[in-house]
């Protein structure tokens, strides 16, 4: 089985973390690297967004590795987990969207600043669903803010968007279907 | 039965995606920095420019649960043997231990969860160059201790969060009319553990707004026997309240404390330090992003704001001391900051520095520079 890491932008990091041992690569080459979602909580994220029991498939796509879910032969949608960097540590989340290129839910499966880490809130993250690469996903637009977490809101939007873009593209080229 | 077949299926599926069962060690970098330019119309100088911080965080995540991390910092550029000025001191060393999201183990040198900036106090954070006053005299930000406690969210109620220590006490020799409880902190430096302090605090959040509440409470005798023996003699008490609250274009926020010092009089009398037996002090903030209205697309924040303040170590003095009314002050600032990007931020503000002794007073222009990463 291929190892894949999280994020397609760092795939040469990842390579280098296994050559040169792991905490010093991260160190140096890429602190985002080293940083991955603890599986029992991407088991439940996806049990949250999808309902429990759906079948779980991995695509690769370019570096990226995409989760596709269905149930009984009938699509549920893709995810996608990935890192941005929130004041200083990365936060790890999950993008799902629906067979219509819809954004199902965002989830923040590990936050690890010592303070903060109201980007998980529901109340914060509910703003996401339903929207599509048509919309801006922009804070302080579409996206309201948290006083006193604005860094961890505009990388967590960032990387929103980016991974909507991604999964929309992927989907509508027919890569990931 | 269907649950299960997908725990396998994750199980696989996270070694496939670089998720390791087993979590990766990892050390992380980052950082902030302030620049400070101000000219005060007393001082007859062209003014001063000063490197006032230089900070490096450094992080060790050594599994999902166990992380440690810490700042250094290195205050106005350099520190040279038998100069004066210049600092460099830990401001954070701790080990967090996370059972979940409702309990960490914390312990280390922390942070007093006293209102907004003693604990977030990046420049890119706040409007206005240097902190508010607030933060020097009532709050003796950044103020940080030797301890323990646990952290974390209170399950049921979305957006509530805690953080509760015990950590060494403040030492009563150490406070001043002038500036409070601040030379009374001991920053993790060979601290005395006669007396202890209790300190917590918990935050609500929603989008767009975030109040919290601050308590702390601890003995300053440091073994004086006047002051008296108990882990919670001198005692000094804190209560803090603050709120944020941003909708559209606008934000705002205010903090609040009252801090009293019931033994004021006897450490008057040990240190004659002429101490206040009750320090208080306010403010209030209203900015609004004119990029809003001049340039609806752009991501840049250009923050018009100004704030006003009334400080004052004085509050209430003990009898046996005269009461100062230079110590009564109010500060209102005018500035503007720009943010090209949300963790760089230029500012420029003017600041009115009045007390109702009307001595010493003057007007101040601040320009800065700060970032964060």
């Amino acid at each position: 089985m291929r190892i894949e890491r999280l994020d397609g932008r760092w795939g040469w990091a990842s390579h280098l973390t296994l050559l040169l041992g792991v905490s010093l690569a991260s160190a140096i080459v890429c602190p985002v690297a080293g940083q991955t979602a603890p599986p029992k909580k991407l088991a439940a994220s996806l049990d949250r967004v999808f309902g429990s029991g759906a079948r779980v498939d991995s695509l690769p796509v370019d570096s990226s590795l995409v989760l596709r879910v269905s149930r009984a032969d009938s699509l549920l949608g893709f995810a996608v987990v990935r890192n941005v960097i929130g004041k200083d540590q990365p936060i790890t989340f999950l993008v799902a969207t629906d067979p219509a290129d819809h954004l199902k839910d965002v989830d923040v499966l590990a936050y690890r600043e010592p303070y903060g880490g109201e980007v998980a809130y529901d109340a914060w993250r509910k703003q996401f669903r339903g929207k599509t690469t048509s919309d801006p996903l922009r804070v302080d637009g579409d996206i309201r803010s948290i006083s006193g977490a604005t860094i961890s809101v505009n990388s967590v939007t960032a990387g929103v968007r980016v991974a909507l873009s991604d999964l929309t593209r992927w989907h509508q080229e027919g890569r990931i279907k | 039965m269907l649950r299960a077949q997908t725990g396998v299926l994750l199980s696989c599926l996270a070694c496939a995606a670089g998720l390791p069962l087993q979590a990766q060690q990892s050390t992380t970098i980052g950082g902030y920095g302030e620049v400070h330019y101000s000219n005060s119309n007393s001082s007859g100088s062209s003014g001063v420019i000063d490197l006032a911080r230089f900070v490096l965080y450094v992080g060790h995540s050594f599994n999902d649960r166990i992380s440690f991390r810490s700042e250094l910092e290195v205050e106005d550029a350099k520190v040279a043997g038998g100069e004066p000025g210049g600092e460099v001191s830990l401001e954070q060393a701790f080990i967090d231990y996370k059972f979940g999201e409702p309990v960490t183990l914390r312990a280390g040198l922390v942070l007093m969860p006293m209102g907004i900036i003693n604990e977030v106090h990046e420049p890119p954070t706040f409007n206005g160059v240097d902190r508010p006053l607030y933060d020097d005299v009532v709050i003796p930000t950044t103020w940080r201790e030797l301890g323990a406690g646990v952290a974390g969210s209170i399950p049921g109620v979305q957006g509530l969060v805690y953080r509760a220590y015990l950590v060494n006490g403040l030492k009563a020799e150490g406070f001043s009319g002038v500036d409070g409880l601040r030379d009374g902190r001991q920053e993790g430096q060979n601290a005395s553990f006669a007396n202890v302090a209790l300190s917590g605090r918990v935050e609500w959040a929603r989008p767009g707004l975030k109040l919290g509440l601050s308590g702390y409470y601890g003995g300053s005798a440091n073994s004086a026997p006047a002051l008296g023996t108990g882990a919670f003699s001198a005692p000094v008490f804190i209560g803090a309240i603050d709120g944020r609250y941003e909708i559209g274009a606008f934000q705002f926020r205010g903090e609040a404390a009252t801090e009293s010092i019931s033994d004021a009089a006897a450490i008057n009398a040990l240190y004659g330090n002429a101490v206040g037996s009750r320090v208080a002090g306010w403010y209030l903030e209203a900015g609004w992003n004119a990029l809003r209205l001049l340039a609806r697309n752009s991501s840049h924040h250009l923050i018009l704001f100004s704030r006003y303040e009334e400080d004052d170590t004085h509050a209430a003095v003990p009898s046996g001391t005269p009461r100062n009314p230079a110590f009564d002050r109010r500060v209102t600032t005018l500035g503007l900051t720009w943010k090209p990007i949300s963790q760089l931020a230029f500012k420029g503000d003017y600041q009115f520095r009045r007390n109702a002794a009307h001595q010493l007073e003057d007007d101040v222009v601040s320009l800065g520079l700060g970032w964060m990463f």
